[in-house]
């Protein structure tokens, strides 16, 4: 019987992220190849750009939805292109999103003043901890951990098409906005989900690194990072805003 | 004084997050059994047992040739 009978019941993950990512491993000269700082670094750059974004979007909440498109775009973009070409897109996903985000906090700012810097304070912290929990091996991510997590991920994904489908046609899925405590149980449950997909991201770097990839996977590692992060901080926000309300 | 209690946390986190996420992780993450197999699409081109034992054999095919010279 296979020690991870559930990936041979259900396959693998086939998340476009994280696959056809690791190629041409071997050949590749040290100085090309994919290291830890890069992908920090890297990771620093895109979180710069996104804080100059956001103040361009706190400074005008108009272009909130339109950066918002662009960076959803910019993001399938990066995605389902060849990795190689990801340090040229990712820069600007990370400058769109962040005057998304902007935008989106200055709305948040309106109704509850202080909730802005709760959010990125809980964001970063919580990015800070697993990352500490993840380097001396507390959380140890296997096969399953990434089945489980990819599997609930794509649920939320599902979850959320479908109550955006329905609120064009006046209705919704209530539970997911409500400020009752099953609306923020399940907020909650999505923002422990994203945070997991925290440690899926720092161990695809810490192999990538590891396995020596090609140093263009760096800006991959750090672009997944990214997403990450901002899907985080949009659930925290939303999670705060519900107990606020209450 | 909300502001300043977060504004530090990101801060500290931040600095945590650039001096601890360059420190390659500890051997009780890195060598299991049950890591996650990042590479499963990996292009067989480098096939490092095979190269290791190959090795040795091509000297010493190289090196019985000469002899028989």
């Amino acid at each position: 019987m296979s020690k991870h009978s559930a990936l041979n019941t259900f396959g693998r993950s086939g998340n476009p992220a994280f696959t056809r990512n690791f190629e041409q491993v071997g050949a590749i000269p040290e100085l090309e190849r994919m290291t830890l700082d890069g992908a920090v670094n890297k990771t620093a750059i895109l979180l710069c750009l996104c804080f100059a974004g956001a103040f361009i979007g706190w400074n005008s909440p108009a272009l909130t939805m339109p950066a918002l498109i662009i960076g959803t775009i910019l993001s399938f973009i990066t995605i389902f292109r060849s990795p190689s070409k990801a340090g040229s897109t990712a820069p600007f996903y990370a400058a769109f999103q962040g005057v998304a985000l902007g935008g989106i906090t200055v709305f948040a700012e309106m109704q509850y003043p202080g909730i802005g810097i709760q959010a990125i304070g809980l964001t970063f912290g919580i990015l800070a901890s697993l990352l500490f929990c993840y380097k001396s091996g507390i959380i140890k991510p296997t096969e399953n951990f990434r089945l489980m997590i990819f599997s609930a991920t794509m649920g939320i994904a599902l979850l959320y098409l479908v109550s955006f489908v329905m609120s064009f046609f006046g209705s919704g899925i209530g539970f997911i906005h409500s400020n009752g405590l099953f609306g923020i149980g399940f907020s909650l449950f999505v923002v422990g989900i994203a945070a997991l997909n925290l440690v899926l991201d720092f161990d695809f770097i810490e192999e990538g690194a590891e396995q020596g990839l090609p140093k263009h996977m760096e800006w991959y590692g750090a672009f997944s990072l990214m997403v990450t992060l901002v899907w985080l901080y949009i659930e925290i926000l939303r999670l705060l805003m519900k107990l606020r309300s209450r | 004084m909300n502001t300043l209690i977060f504004g530090l946390l990101t801060i500290i986190s931040v600095f945590i997050f650039m001096k601890l996420g360059k420190i390659k992780a500890s051997k009780k993450q890195l060598n299991r059994n049950d890591r996650i197999n990042w590479a499963r699409n990996k292009k067989p081109n480098f096939d490092e047992e095979n190269y290791n034992t190959k090795i040795p054999e091509e000297k010493n095919k190289q090196i019985n040739d000469q002899s028989e010279k």
